[in-house]
Order: C-alpha cells, then sequence, then structure tokens
C-alpha cells in the first residue's frame, strides 16, 4: 500500500512538473500517464513487481516494435513462437497479458515514453517532494503499525510461554495423582470456571470491537445515496434485534455450562418435554423472522424497483481487470454494441455508426451529479465480475451474455463526504466483488460525485464517441 | 426389521481368514471403513488448515517476503512472494477440501459408518460391499485433487464454487486448464462416493433395525445421518449433471454455461446462447443443502454428547426429528439465497428470502432445546461435552448472522464481504469442525478400543475455541466495511488498508489454532496405539453400541443382537438407581420390545426440588 501509494503520488508529482515546470517531451509521455493509469495500473507498477513484471527500464530490454506488438496481442506472439514471448509467458505462471488492440502504435509508444520517463526519474526526489502533511501522518501510521505490531507479537508469545506453563503444571499435577492414586484435578470443576471466564472475557472483548472497529466499516460514514438510509435503517433494526438475542443466548449457554457442572451431590432433573415453552420459543422466532421479512421485503423491492423519473443512464464494462463506463449524451440513449466487435474499434465494441452511440462518452474516471438518478446497466467482456459500490449500498453481478442492472441516486459528493469523514484523500470505489482472475483484487475505478456546476463543467471536458479519436473512423470502414 | 439379522449370530458370517488386506486396506467392514474415513479426512483436514496458513500469511503482510515458500511452492512463490494465481488457487482448494472431503466425507463418512449400524443393532451396513465402494470412490477423489495441485497451470483456482466463465475458460485463468479439469474429475468420483454412502444409510436405517428400535426411539444421530443421506442423494446427481456440462464446455466446445464471449477467450470457436447463471443455479440446488449436509451430523452428533453428558434426556426429542426434518425440506427451497444480486428475478428473490428467513426457526428451536438440556443438568464437562458447547456457541454466533445475509436487500452489499467469510467459518466451518471433533472425543473408545488422553483434549479445545473466534469474528468488521472476500491483498484501496493490523491479528491467532491442532493429532494418533485401554461403557451411556464389547468383532455382537426396549435418553430417570438405563433393558411388565415402556408420571416443576437435593445413589 505504501508503495502504491507513493507511487500514484509520485505520478501526480511529475505530471504537475511536467505541465507547469519543464515542457520538456512532454506531450507524448503526458498522454502516455493518462493511457498508463487506465490501462495497465491494475496488473503493473514501474518498480515493483504486482501481478505482471515490474515495468522498469522495459525499454532497454525489449525493442520498441517488439513491445507494441506484444502490448496489442501478446498471445498471438507466445503462438507463433516468439523465442522471448513464450520465456515470458512461462516465467509469468502462464498468466495471459489482457490484449490492447484498440490501442493505436501511437498510443502504445506514448505508454513506452512514460515508462521511459519514470525509469529514468531519480526515485529519491519524487519522494521528498511528497507534501508535508501526508509525509507526517504517514509517518504517524507506520510507527502505529509497528506498535500495533508488536504488541500482536508479545501477545502470541505471552500466549505461548502461558500455555508452556499451565501444561507443566498439569503435568506435575498429573503425576500427583498417580502417586496418590486419585485424580488430582477435577476437570469439570476447571472447565466449569473457564467457561464463566470465557463468557464475561468474549462479551467485554465484543464490546470493545464494537466500540473500536465499527468505526472502520462503511456504516460509520454513513450513505452516500438516497435509498441508501433506508438499508442503514433495516440494518440497525436487524443488529439490535440479533445482538439481544446473541448476548442473552451466549450469557445462559455458557452460564448453563458453568451452574450445572457434576458437582457429585446432585442428580440430573428427568426433564424431556413441555409443549408450552416449545410453543413460545417456536411462535416467538417466527413472529420476530416475519416483521423482518416483511420489512425487507418492503427495503428489497424499492431497491429493485427504482420509481425515479428519467433517470441518467450508464453502462459499465467490466474486463479482466478493469472498468470502463459509458455515459449516454444528451439524448440519454446508449448506442448498440455488439460483443464481436469488443477491443477492435473501441474497447466497447459500440456501433459508430449507431446515432445514438455517437453522443455517449467512455471515460475510465466515472462522476456522478449529486441527487440525480442514475440507471446503470452492466456488461462483461470475459467472466463474471460484481459491480460494488460500499458507500452507495449497491452492488450487482456483471454477467457476460445476461443484462443486469441498478438504479441509485447518489446524496453526498466526494467533498462533502470528505470533510465528513476526515479524510482529505477519500474517494468512492467501484470495486470487483466476484473472483475474475489474478488480478482481481486491483479491479477498480474511482467515482467522483459532483456538485451541478461541477459535473457540467467535467462533462465539457470529456470527448463524444465520435468526435474521441480517429481511429474510431478511420476503422469504421474496415469494420465492414 | 429383517429376521434374518435379528437371529443370525456372529458364527454364521462365517471363519474365513483375514488377510492383512482383506482386513485393513479392502475391508467390508464399517467400523473399519469408519476409521479409513477418518483418517483420510483427518489427513486432507491438515492438508486444508495448511494451506489456509500459506494464504493467512499473505494477507497479513503483503508486502512482506518468505523465502520458505519459493522453497515448497516452487515457482509459485519466487523470491519468496506468494503468486496472486497461486493464491487464488489456494483459497479454492482450501474451501473444497474442508466442505466435501473433511466435513462431507469425514464427518458424515466417519459416523454414519460406525454408528448407524451400531446404535441400530444391526450385524453391518445393507450392502457393505458397496461400502467399500464408497471409500475407495473417495479414496480415489481424494488422490486426483491432490494430484492436482502439481499440474502445469496449477490447481482449479476459480473459487470452490468454479462460477463459468472464469472455470470454463483455460485463458481466464492459468488454473483453468488441467487443474481444472482434475477438479471436476475428483468431483464426479467424490459424489460416485457419496451416492453410494447415502443409498446405503438409508436402506440400512430403514430395514434393518433391531426388534423394538422403532423409528421414534432412534437416537438422534441416526435421524440426522438419515436426513443427511437424503439430502445427498436428492442433492449430489444435480452437481453431478452440473458438472458433466461443465466437462462438456470446457473439453468438447459445447456453450451451455457461455455466452457472447470474445473471440480472444474463446479458443476458435463460437461462444454464445448459453447461461453461466444455470451453472450457479445447479450447483448451489447442491450448494445449499450440502451446506445442512455438514451440519446435520454434526447437530445429530452434538445432541447425543449433550444428552450423555448433561445425565439428562434431550430436551424436546419430537420437536428435534421435527426440526431436522423441517430443515431437511426447506433447505431444498432456498439455495437462491446465493444468487440475490446475480440479476435474478427480484420478485424471485423475495420468495427466496421468505424461505431461508422460515428456515431460521426450526434451528432456534434446536438452540432453545440444547439449552434446556443444560438447564438443571448434572454435566460432565468432558472433552466431546466441551466441543458440544462450542458448536452450541459457534451455531448462535454464525446462525444470527445468517440472518442480515437471508435478507435479500441487506444482501446487496454484504455479499461476497469477509462478513459471509465470517458467517459461514462460525456457522458451518467451526460449527461442524466442533461437532466432530466432540464426536471424536466420544467415539474414540469405540473407534480405537482406547482412550484419548483427557488433558490433552481440554487444552485442544480452549486453544482452539479462543482461536476461532479471534480469527473469525473480527471479519464482521471487515466485511461491513465492504472489503471483498478472495483478494489478494486489500493493498490498492486506502479504506480497506486499515484493516492490516486487524489481519494480522486474525493471522497470529490462526497460527496459534493450527498449532493446537498438533496437540490433537499427536494425542489422536499416540493414543490409537499406546493409549489406556477403553471401558465397555464409559460416558455410562445409554445408545446400544456400548454394550457391544470394546474388541472390533465382524458382526459387531457375540451371540444375540440386544433387542431396544425404550428411547435412547433415560437419564437420571426417577424411581431408578443409576442415572442411566440402557435402551436394551426392558422395565418391570415389558415383555415385547415394542410395547412402550411402563408409563411414567408426567415430570412437573415441583419435582424438581426433590430431584435436586436428592443424592446420586451409586
Amino acid at each position: 500500500m505504501k508503495i502504491f501509494n507513493s507511487l500514484t503520488k509520485s505520478l501526480f508529482l511529475f505530471s504537475l512538473l511536467f505541465t507547469f515546470g519543464f515542457n520538456l517531451k512532454a506531450q507524448s509521455a503526458d498522454e502516455g500517464k493518462t493511457l498508463f493509469t487506465a490501462n495497465c495500473t491494475a496488473c503493473h507498477a514501474i518498480n515493483d513487481k504486482i501481478v505482471g513484471p515490474a515495468l522498469k527500464d522495459v525499454h532497454k530490454r525489449r525493442e520498441e516494435a517488439w513491445l507494441v506488438k506484444w502490448i496489442k496481442n501478446s498471445q498471438a506472439m507466445v503462438k507463433a513462437g516468439d523465442p522471448v514471448a513464450v520465456q515470458l509467458y512461462k516465467e509469468n505462471n502462464e498468466s495471459v497479458m489482457t490484449s490492447f488492440e484498440n490501442l493505436s502504435d501511437v498510443q502504445v509508444k506514448s505508454i513506452i515514453a512514460y515508462i521511459k520517463a519514470e525509469s529514468e526519474a531519480p526515485a529519491a526526489a519524487a519522494t521528498a517532494a511528497v507534501p508535508g502533511d501526508n509525509t507526517k501522518t504517514k509517518m504517524n501510521n507506520e510507527s502505529n503499525e509497528s506498535l500495533v505490531s508488536s504488541i500482536n507479537w508479545l501477545l502470541l508469545i505471552i500466549s505461548i510461554l502461558l500455555i508452556t506453563v499451565i501444561s507443566y503444571v498439569f503435568s506435575i499435577l498429573n503425576r500427583i495423582g498417580k502417586i496418590q492414586g486419585k485424580e488430582v484435578i477435577n476437570w469439570t470443576s476447571v472447565n466449569g470456571f473457564l467457561l464463566l471466564a470465557f463468557l464475561v472475557i468474549g462479551l467485554i472483548a465484543t464490546f470493545w470491537e464494537f466500540a473500536v472497529h465499527s468505526k472502520l466499516t462503511v456504516f460509520a460514514d454513513g450513505p452516500a445515496s438516497v435509498h441508501g438510509k433506508e438499508y442503514d435503517n433495516m440494518f440497525m433494526i436487524t443488529l439490535i434485534i440479533t445482538g439481544v438475542v446473541f448476548v442473552i443466548t451466549q450469557i445462559l449457554l455458557f452460564w448453563y455450562g458453568f451452574k450445572y457442572k457434576n458437582d457429585g451431590k446432585r442428580k440430573a432433573l428427568y426433564y424431556p418435554d413441555n409443549h408450552k415453552i416449545e410453543l413460545l420459543w417456536t411462535v416467538v422466532p417466527a413472529i420476530v423472522l416475519t416483521i423482518l421479512v416483511i420489512r425487507g421485503l418492503f427495503v428489497w423491492n424499492d431497491m429493485m424497483y427504482s420509481k425515479e423519473e428519467n433517470p441518467r443512464n450508464v453502462e459499465l464494462f467490466a474486463y479482466q481487470f478493469g472498468w470502463d463506463a459509458r455515459i449516454a449524451g444528451a439524448d440519454n440513449k446508449l448506442g448498440a454494441y455488439n460483443f464481436r466487435e469488443v477491443g477492435k474499434a473501441n474497447a466497447l465494441g459500440v456501433d459508430p455508426k449507431d446515432e445514438k452511440a455517437k453522443d455517449d462518452i467512455i471515460v475510465k474516471e466515472l462522476h456522478l451529479e449529486v441527487n440525480k438518478p442514475y440507471h446503470f446497466s452492466f456488461r462483461s467482456k470475459d467472466v463474471i465480475h460484481s459491480a460494488y459500490f460500499p458507500h452507495f449500498r449497491a452492488q450487482m453481478n456483471v454477467v457476460p451474455g445476461l443484462p443486469t442492472q441498478f438504479s441509485f441516486t447518489p446524496s453526498v459528493t466526494t467533498a462533502e463526504m470528505r470533510t465528513k469523514t476526515g479524510k482529505p484523500n477519500f474517494d468512492y470505489a467501484l470495486l470487483c466483488n466476484k473472483i475474475c482472475g489474478s488480478a482481481h483484487y486491483r479491479m477498480k475505478m474511482v467515482i467522483i460525485v459532483d456538485t451541478k456546476a461541477d459535473y457540467e463543467k467535467w462533462l465539457k471536458s470529456q470527448k463524444t464517441l465520435a468526435q474521441s479519436t480517429p481511429v474510431v473512423s478511420e476503422n469504421t470502414v474496415a469494420l465492414k | 426389521m429383517s429376521d434374518h439379522n435379528l437371529h443370525t449370530n456372529h458364527d454364521d458370517h462365517g471363519h474365513h481368514e483375514e488377510t492383512f488386506i482383506s482386513k485393513y486396506i479392502f475391508s467390508m467392514d464399517h467400523k473399519m471403513i469408519a476409521r479409513q474415513f477418518l483418517i483420510t479426512g483427518i489427513i486432507m483436514g491438515t492438508l486444508g488448515m495448511l494451506m489456509s496458513m500459506i494464504f493467512r500469511l499473505q494477507l497479513a503482510y503483503p508486502d512482506m517476503k518468505f523465502p520458505f515458500l519459493e522453497g515448497i511452492l516452487g515457482h509459485w512463490g519466487k523470491d519468496g512472494k506468494l503468486d496472486p494465481n497461486f493464491y487464488l488457487a489456494l483459497i479454492t482448494i482450501h474451501g473444497t477440501i474442508m466442505v466435501f472431503f473433511v466435513l462431507t466425507a469425514g464427518l458424515s463418512g466417519t459416523f454414519s459408518n460406525l454408528l448407524i449400524p451400531l446404535q441400530l443393532g444391526a450385524r453391518d451396513m445393507a450392502s457393505p460391499f458397496m461400502n467399500m465402494l464408497s471409500y475407495w470412490f473417495f479414496f480415489a477423489s481424494s488422490c486426483v485433487l491432490v494430484f492436482s495441485l502439481f499440474v502445469d497451470g496449477g490447481p482449479a483456482s476459480a473459487g470452490w464454487t468454479v462460477y463459468p466463465p472464469l472455470s470454463a475458460l483455460p485463458k481466464a485463468i492459468p488454473g483453468s486448464g488441467v487443474g481444472m479439469t482434475l477438479w471436476l474429475v475428483s468431483m464426479v468420483l467424490f459424489i460416485a462416493s457419496a451416492l453410494l454412502g447415502g443409498i446405503n444409510y438409508i436402506a440400512t436405517i430403514l430395514n434393518m433395525r433391531t426388534k423394538g428400535m422403532k423409528m421414534t426411539r432412534m437416537p438422534l444421530t441416526i435421524w440426522a445421518f438419515f436426513v443427511t443421506a437424503v439430502l445427498g442423494l436428492l442433492s449430489f446427481p444435480v452437481l453431478l449433471g452440473g458438472s458433466l456440462l461443465l466437462i462438456f464446455d470446457r473439453s468438447f466446445g459445447t456453450s451451455f454455461y457461455l455466452s457472447e464471449i470474445v473471440a480472444e477467450l474463446a479458443g476458435g470457436i463460437e461462444r454464445t446462447g448459453g447461461s453461466p447463471i444455470l451453472f450457479q443455479h445447479l450447483f448451489w440446488f447442491l450448494g445449499h443443502p450440502e451446506v445442512y449436509i455438514i451440519l446435520l451430523p454434526a447437530l445429530g452428533i452434538t445432541s447425543e454428547v449433550i444428552a450423555t453428558n448433561s445425565r439428562k434426556p434431550i430436551f424436546g426429542y419430537r420437536a428435534m426429528i421435527g426440526s431436522i426434518l423441517a430443515i431437511g425440506v426447506l433447505s431444498f427451497i432456498v439455495w437462491g439465497h446465493h444468487m440475490f444480486i446475480t440479476g435474478m428475478n427480484p420478485f424471485l428473490g423475495s420468495v427466496f428470502m421468505l424461505g431461508t428467513l422460515i428456515i431460521a426457526v426450526p434451528s432456534a428451536v434446536k438452540t432453545f432445546n440444547y439449552l434446556a438440556t443444560l438447564w438443571q443438568g448434572n454435566l460432565n464437562l468432558t472433552p466431546a461435552m466441551m466441543f458440544a458447547i462450542g458448536l452450541v456457541s459457534f451455531f448462535i454466533s454464525g446462525g444470527l448472522t445468517g440472518i442480515y445475509l437471508g435478507n435479500a436487500a441487506l444482501d446487496i452489499n454484504l455479499h461476497d464481504t469477509y462478513f459471509v467469510v465470517a458467517h459461514f467459518h462460525l456457522v458451518m466451518g467451526s460449527a461442524a469442525i466442533f461437532g466432530m471433533m466432540s464426536g471424536i472425543y466420544h467415539w474414540y473408545p469405540k473407534l480405537f478400543g482406547r482412550m484419548l488422553n483427557e488433558t490433552a483434549g481440554h487444552f485442544h479445545f480452549w486453544l482452539t475455541l479462543i482461536s476461532a473466534y479471534c480469527v473469525f469474528f473480527p471479519m464482521h468488521f471487515m466485511g461491513l466495511a465492504g472489503v471483498p472476500r478472495r483478494y489478494y491483498a486489500n493493498t490498492a484501496y486506502d479504506q480497506f488498508n486499515v484493516f492490516i493490523d486487524m489481519n494480522e491479528f486474525i493471522t497470529i491467532a490462526a497460527l496459534l489454532g493450527g498449532a493446537a491442532q498438533l496437540i490433537f493429532l499427536i494425542n489422536f494418533f499416540y493414543s490409537a496405539v499406546k493409549g489406556k485401554r477403553a471401558p465397555q461403557n464409559p460416558w455410562k451411556s445409554n445408545t446400544l453400541e456400548w454394550t457391544a464389547p470394546v474388541e472390533h468383532l465382524h458382526g459387531n455382537w457375540p451371540g444375540e443382537i440386544p433387542h431396544v426396549y425404550r428411547w435412547a435418553y433415560d437419564y437420571s430417570k426417577p424411581g431408578h438407581d443409576e442415572d442411566f438405563i440402557p435402551q436394551n433393558v426392558p422395565d418391570r411388565d415389558q415383555m415385547d420390545p415394542l410395547d412402550e415402556p411402563t408409563s411414567l408420571p408426567e415430570p412437573s416443576l415441583t419435582k424438581v426440588h426433590n430431584a435436586s437435593t436428592a443424592e446420586v445413589t451409586h
């Protein structure tokens, strides 16, 4: 994490340097940076091996033409028997690298230019220039971490020592027992007291956990969507009911274990059944569960059948290992697509000749307007993914060949959430929550919720499908 | 009840020479087969646990290098870093081993085989030969799975649920090559084993009960094994069908589960028209009953152990049978709760949600009945009893979180997060393992004719209980923060990386728990050879298996099979000196085993004081 953080920070810094400070050969590397963050960071970093190898000095290891070919379709090279390609494939445990045939040669070269610039940049300068505040918090975090970490290990050592001492004591007691010819340790009463101790310590630990760790959950940040309030209410009701049952039943269980342990003086009560009590504890849970079910059904239907009129249409396209978002243009209609064209004219296989598609906007970082209803439709290129938006209390699987959808209205802007949570770097994330392959854990998209004004400003800066790249118009002919 | 079974005695089974192979390897004796299932299950369980240690290290120390990994994993642990693909392989095989090989075959296979004939008063299973085949299919299946760890591309890595297209397309992940094929082969063999066993259990329970063993007098263990076998028989064939279709998709170019797959992954053929969701329906049609296939035997064992060691009849015997049957029936109409957010019709989601929350009612009844059995008991806190109490505790903790996940609305934000991991590891993992341990400690004298070391057993229990709660309880909070399961590291997200300390704590607790299992393993194998000789009825239990001699006889009882005159739970019955009356002891005036024992005055609370003040007379 630290590495990744400082990496993104240094990337940010470099982009700043390039744009404002020294305008070197910036243009190409600058475009390369955007493309690199959008397409490569799920699996690669400059200095570290992530899922794929570290890319530092890759321009020295391979020729540019080879790299372009590899990035566009590595499997074709492996199949063709290119010795370097085959070796690389084997070295990486036969993980298939995603093909980027939709990128033009110029674009791939700009990525390589960016990697080159990064490899040559002195690493020390980058870390030193990280803004002061962040360094401080980072250092605090680090010292905290190492502190907690040493406490963890201390606990382990103490518990091992304790266990050794206790087991030694027991083995001595056992020997004494053998000499005396009777049991010295009465395990039933020892266990009885241990059960009681476990109950007390366990309950204290549970309350402590709730006090400390519930602050880290998304429920502490509050919902960021309109339906989220209803969701959180439902959650709290369930939490209270189950919490009460949990505490009562665990207390009874461990208390009975302690109270009714065999003391050699009593005989157990022959008490095989009591229909009244049994009826009671069948009916009461049934009623409580009915209430939860009915309430749950209302929430579920509200979430599934959105009543908002004219929501804005957005398509989320998932692939190994990233997301593309396609926002419907002025007509609020998404253009047609064909899965056979995916990765050819454009990454999503959208038909550029469709009138509805021409004003569609494809982005790698999704901006949403606050308090505006959105209707998301999901599409997958390869395997099942799951689009999970924890702060918006929303999730839907992305299944190849099966259109799925989800609607919600974001209600808190990113800026508001940053102030509310006190985290200046907070961002909403869309993440993949269905196992999809090696870089599953890095498959993310940043979501920014803007005010109306900010959103419109951002929207203007984006290119529609028709304007975006000349590549599209070149390839339309080839599409036929 | 077959007459043949009642009146033949041991001698009729012939005096054929038993060679080493026919006695210890290709044995048809149910007690030996039970031991074989148990030991294979323990070996597989150790393997599955070791795998979890490796991926726990990765989760706690995502930036650290462990050079020893390269030693054991070879190129998957190059430079001491676990490969992300192999991480996924490890969680997949860990899940497969634990769910199928340990908690289905290891638990149900062991105790159904041991207890069904012994507790019902039968000489052996209905078909000893099929029983032997059942074990050897299981053995072959285990071998194939272990072998798959060493193939090119690694073992199956698509999660234990092996959802296609990830599991169907070799290009999608390295593990979906030969490894996945072997996983499917292993599963087909496993299903054959489960079906051969299940048919046998059902036939034995229905036909081979001794005289007087009415269905309503059977111990709850047998009821649990019976319903388990029926569930397995009805649901495993569906997974078999599902697996075969997946084999077709992978090897013969069909597209049952594949639709709109882009050319670069499709392998040169058209892949359209199928549905990946179809596989999920087929999988979870087994997958959900499977949860109860795991849990019911554990609950059955617990019922028996709690009643025996509380010296009290199990509370609400008929309600317990009713709950087992209700859980069995309902378990077939709740599978969709694993699929609320797959894009399934929301109305269908509502139906599954209703079914899921209804199933909580019989589960609650069972819990309350356990508590009522402990109340006013005279508890002998043996290791078996402690593990049974531990099971009830996990069953409560894990069961209650099921109410969140069964609620379709709440599932939206909790699905596939660590909250789910915590939930099922408590309610199904830990609870069932504790049930299995309880069974091992309780019936070890029956299995091996020797006693386990008690002190070691108590150490094993306390360390395991503490470590299981320390491992799984904190995971709830990670889930509530939205941390997805099956992530190789949480480093890409600031909001998840705050759990790094918690992850470290969990890993240390898991290592401690693993060390505690060493105590068990040593105790288990040492006592099998050197343990104290077991008395015939060490726990003063009522059930029939304790009337059989300690040494294993082919045919179980020398001479006639005991007849049964009462239910299994006459503990501390008023008017008797001993605090237990075995099932084969007739009451005064009870001539025919099928007669009801002499009726008792209704128990009332006024008797509580009399009973509790009375001295124990023996």
